[in-house]
């Protein structure tokens, strides 16, 4: 560190904590920068900014809230066995039948987790494997891949990420398809940071490159209030081509939330818009959602838990304009082979 | 830009590894589910499980 033209041993001495005085003597005429830099960052810290969550997680609440996602039809059955608690591993065997939209299918999928390592892979009936893992290197630092593969050609993708959270700020890199030969595939960018206690803002920015030869750029602006409380959320992304979509979520009690969400799209081709709104009953062995869009559609998801280990789920939907109806209903049994003591659980009088 | 050759070696490379991981990545999983957990599994419980049996166990 220290160059030979400077008394090493003097400067260590006379300064208990050389932390406090900036790497003056290694680059005098650096010491302007790097001492701004250490007043911007200090002030920065004094600020105490929250971190805002990544821009993945931007509509987490609403997602949660509304049943889009776990909106399902014909039958299903889900059993899943735990094998071990610390570490994670789990196995799953799922059916699916009777679907409108789906063939019916068989789904065997093993996860396997320890503090900073998450792998999880599945394959279905036809042989189609998607593997995930996530590699944590510190607790704000993690690495995530994400692919599926599958014996019919141009069905399989990778995608690689990369996310770091900082103390008031989160990062996010990914790629999806990159072809090392060329670069061609798909690149994401993506920033978000506190600028208040309750706001943040962010870009994202998209770079595609189909051929060696084609690319384009995409950026879309985020933007997040979070009340004081944490008690309702308010979201906005909006491209430049036109399209916005806003969101925002209100836990009205300890045990109902709700959550509406507007998509509006402008461009010169296509003008639309699809607002949705929802709620989520947490109740103390049941989860009951209900959603109503401006489609047209009306429905519903209940899970009633009859045992910690049986879960009965029924869902239902209705489309008025298309005069359409889906009924789905599934089981979701877990069996474990370890007992009530080594799972963690107090004994059972 | 690398040459024909690099990216031919390349894809062959993508090829193998996709092939790899395509039939190892559950095998993997499984065999390291089954060596780290506590208590130890018994392997034939790690695939098949028959959850009318397990029912009793609630």
């Amino acid at each position: 560190m220290a160059s030979p033209a400077f008394p090493p041993a003097k400067d260590a001495s006379t300064d208990p904590s050389p932390s406090s005085v900036p790497q003056a003597p290694k680059s005098s005429y650096m010491s302007p920068l790097t001492s701004a830099f250490s007043r911007f960052s200090q002030w920065r810290k004094s600020l105490d900014l929250p971190n805002p969550g990544t821009v993945e997680n931007l509509q987490k609440e609403v997602k949660s809230t509304h049943l889009t996602n776990f909106m399902f039809d014909g039958a299903r059955a889900d059993l899943t066995k735990s094998l071990s608690m610390n570490p994670a591993f789990q196995v799953t065997h799922s059916f699916i039948l009777g679907s409108q939209v789906s063939t019916p299918s068989y789904n065997f999928g093993a996860v396997f987790a320890n503090n900073n390592m998450f792998l999880q892979g599945s394959v279905d009936h036809e042989g189609n494997v998607s593997a995930r893992m996530n590699q944590g290197w510190a607790e704000n630092s993690i690495t995530k891949i994400q692919t599926q593969l599958s014996s019919q050609a141009g069905h399989s993708m990778i995608q690689l990420e990369h996310d770091y959270q900082g103390q008031d700020y989160s990062l996010n890199a990914k790629a999806v398809n990159p072809w090392p030969a060329d670069l061609t595939g798909i690149y994401i960018g993506n920033y978000f940071q506190s600028v208040t206690k309750n706001l943040a803002l962010g870009v994202e920015t998209l770079y595609q490159r189909p051929t060696p030869d084609m690319s384009e750029f995409t950026t879309s602006y985020l933007a997040k209030i979070t009340s004081d409380d944490k008690n309702w959320i308010a979201t906005a992304q909006v491209q430049p081509s036109g399209i916005l979509q806003a969101t925002y979520w209100q836990k009205l009690h300890e045990k109902v939330e709700v959550a509406a969400d507007l998509q509006l799209m402008a461009s010169p081709q296509r003008r639309d818009a699809i607002a949705t709104l929802g709620a989520k009953y947490d109740l103390r062995m049941a989860t009951f959602r209900a959603q109503l869009d401006s489609t047209g559609k009306i429905s519903a998801l209940l899970e009633q838990r009859f045992a910690p280990t049986f879960a009965f789920l029924v869902a239902g939907e209705i489309d008025h304009f298309k005069n359409a109806a889906k009924v789905g209903v599934g089981v979701m049994i877990e069996s474990s082979t370890l007992t009530p003591e080594e799972m963690g659980m107090p004994p059972q009088p | 830009m690398p040459s024909e050759e690099t990216k031919e070696r390349i894809t062959k490379l993508v090829e193998v590894g996709r092939t790899v991981i395509h039939y190892g990545w559950i095998p993997l999983i499984i065999y390291i589910g089954y060596t780290r957990s506590t208590p130890q599994p018994t392997l034939i419980k790690c695939v098949v499980s028959v959850p009318l049996f397990d029912l009793g166990n609630f």
